[in-house]
């Protein structure tokens, strides 16, 4: 009887929304989950081979400069690579003398308030919010919190990511590096 | 041992030995000698606030740091530049909140006193109700830094009415730091200054900038995905991972033929020389160089600052690269810094070149940079170990090349040419020492001036 309600009472099309919601916030919580427990070589294979992995510089600027808040692709940036990059960052961790890395951080990506703004079909573009809380060593602790928008591609093996722009809540960041992926 | 009473001369004499090469690491902890820095060093000497091109347009500023002070340096409707205390002279509250803008003016939030971008005192609410008039205006506009000056774009300030002017603060060494990135073009400022926060003690930083012994080691993964170029030698000395492993340490190839010079004030430049750079940079990259061979930069560099190819570091805190970018080190407490790294261009390259060096500068270094990454950590658990009542007596060790370091004067420019070595780190801390004491401007240049040997 349950069944027959729910096709009574939600349009198909709502149902589909439903899914392609689940979809990606499936999509998103496995990516974490590669993240989090170090499988950086699957995580970088979510990526597209024309990707492009954004993280622009933020700047407090007075409110009507607002449009000068973020810089732009073409300048200065915390990243701005494209997946060779993003591959040699992963082979760096894989070398066994990534100091940085070396004793490992503890992170936890913590991925939520997923919303997708556009599906043009092949490509969605899928705006999430994420915190990276990490700790290193005896007692260091780095929180990053954000946005990012990202440009998700349907292909054969599932969503993989063409694009993603980073955006942090903090202008000098309090931590020593950023070392992990976002 | 004697222990010296803190802050007297005797007492911060015991604190570098430059005979040894040995220095005490509470130098990087003690907050009564920053207290000391804050006043004789980051009080007194010519520190760079940022470049002109940052600020292109009138009413657009960029705030610096000059120690604890923050000032603004603003571009005015005539077109100079000045620089301004970011304090109201009312009751304090800063003027400005933003790191960087355009306005026409500043109010002050707390009673909207009101500066004009020339830091004059243009409006007091309540003029003649509440001051009655009797307010005179023109005796409180924003305070100005001592003097400012501009070196081929590059804006510095000093809080000194007595420093000496920054042709001779920079001297030969200093201006050949500039000229290398100055003189590469028409240079200008990339939009965004990454600006990160480590625990660590602004020193570190300072004399890391000459230290070609490290990248061996701490950088020897980004050595290992390519991203700088390794020799054939490969001289592991004995050095094993915890389990044991040897380590496949492949020093860097330029490592036997490095330069260093040592400037009045406590400037440097240490690293590759060019030459050694040039056979170890495949042909393709040779190109990165050639506008070194350029009668501007030749005439401006000299012989022998032509030859340089390593760190060059305005002291206390500016390290230029070379590859178009400023590391500039903000001391926020003894065991806090903060790296705010400023990037350039040379407007008269191709989109294609602009573009690639863009890519190595946001590559190589920054908090997300395939080489920075690591450095943090060494400076935050150096710093660390400093505050350790055992571990503090231990001495801080200088001694590589101690005593080698036969300087040849030529052109102005006191040079050392040998394989890599702590010389250049050493004349870091000679200089520190001299200006921490807090003497006088000619005691200060003559116990910086190069002699014959360190």
């Amino acid at each position: 009887m349950a069944t027959a309600h729910l096709e009574t009472t939600i349009a198909p099309e709502k149902i589909a929304a439903m899914y392609l919601q689940y979809e990606v916030e499936q999509f998103y919580t496995h990516e974490a989950a590669l993240l989090d427990h170090q499988r950086f070589e699957e995580w970088v294979d979510l990526f597209t081979d024309d990707t492009a992995y954004f993280m622009p510089i933020r700047r407090t600027v007075p409110r009507r400069n607002l449009s000068r808040e973020f810089t732009q692709p073409g300048e200065m940036a915390f990243f701005d690579d494209d997946k060779a990059t993003l591959v040699g960052r992963v082979q760096k961790l894989g070398t066994g003398t990534a100091w940085a890395e070396d004793p490992p951080s503890r992170t936890r990506h913590l991925v939520t308030n997923v919303r997708i703004i556009e599906d043009l079909g092949t490509e969605l573009t899928v705006e999430t919010c994420f915190h990276l809380y990490r700790t290193r060593l005896k007692s260091e602790i780095d929180e990053w919190i954000g946005r990012r928008e990202d440009v998700l591609r349907r292909t054969e093996e599932g969503f993989r990511i063409a694009r993603r722009d980073i955006y942090l809540d903090q202008t000098v960041l309090l931590s020593q590096n950023l070392s992990n992926f976002f | 041992m004697t222990i010296e009473a803190p802050g007297t001369t005797a007492h911060l004499e015991s604190l570098v030995n430059v005979a040894t090469g040995e220095l005490d690491r509470r130098i990087f902890s003690d907050e009564e000698i920053f207290e000391l820095e804050m006043q004789h060093i980051f009080g007194r000497a010519w520190l760079f606030l940022c470049h002109e091109t940052q600020i292109p347009k009138k009413g657009d500023f960029f705030e610096a740091p000059m120690g604890k002070d923050n000032v603004l340096v603003v571009r005015q409707r005539d077109r100079s530049i000045k620089a301004l205390l970011n304090t109201c002279t009312h009751r304090g509250n800063a003027v400005c909140r933003a790191e960087e803008g355009n306005v026409r003016n500043f109010m002050c939030t707390y009673h909207g006193w009101t500066f004009g971008l020339d830091g004059e005192l243009v409006g007091v609410p309540g003029m003649s109700d509440f001051y009655r008039d009797e307010l005179d205006r023109t005796k409180h506009p924003l305070r100005k830094v001592a003097q400012l000056d501009n070196y081929k774009g590059f804006i510095f300030a000093t809080m000194d009415p007595q420093a000496p002017p920054l042709l001779e603060f920079l001297g030969r060494t200093g201006r050949i730091a500039i000229d290398l990135l100055a003189e590469r073009g028409d240079i200008e400022a990339r939009p965004g200054v990454q600006k990160f926060t480590l625990n660590c003690n602004w020193k570190f930083t300072a004399d890391n900038a000459f230290d070609y012994y490290h990248p061996q080691i701490t950088h020897i993964s980004a050595q290992a995905v390519g991203m700088i170029p390794s020799a054939d030698v490969n001289d592991t000395g004995g050095a094993k991972t915890d389990e044991g492993k040897a380590l496949g340490v492949q020093r860097l190839p330029t490592d036997l033929d490095t330069l260093v010079a040592l400037g009045e004030y406590g400037h440097a430049i240490s690293g590759p020389s060019l030459d050694s750079m040039l056979r170890t940079l495949p042909p393709e990259m040779h190109e990165l160089v050639t506008w070194r061979r350029n009668p501007g930069p030749l005439a401006a560099l000299g012989p022998v600052g032509s030859r340089f190819a390593g760190h060059p570091h305005l002291f206390p805190t500016a390290w230029f690269t070379m590859d178009a970018q400023i590391s500039l080190r903000v001391p926020r407490s003894a065991g806090v810094t903060e790296v705010w790294w400023f990037s350039f261009k040379d407007r008269n390259e191709s989109p294609e070149e602009q573009k690639a060096q863009l890519g190595r500068q946001i590559h190589s270094f920054g908090p997300a940079g395939f080489l920075e990454q690591e450095d943090g950590e060494n400076w935050s658990q150096s710093t660390a170990q400093t505050r350790g009542g055992a571990s503090r007596d231990i001495p801080q060790l200088l001694k590589m090349g101690l005593g080698r370091g036969k300087i040849i004067h030529e052109d102005g420019v006191a040079r050392i040419e040998a394989p890599v070595n702590e010389h250049a780190q050493l004349w870091t801390y000679l200089s520190w020492l001299a200006w921490v004491k807090g003497t006088s401007w000619d005691e200060l240049r003559s116990a910086t001036t190069p002699g014959d040997y360190i």
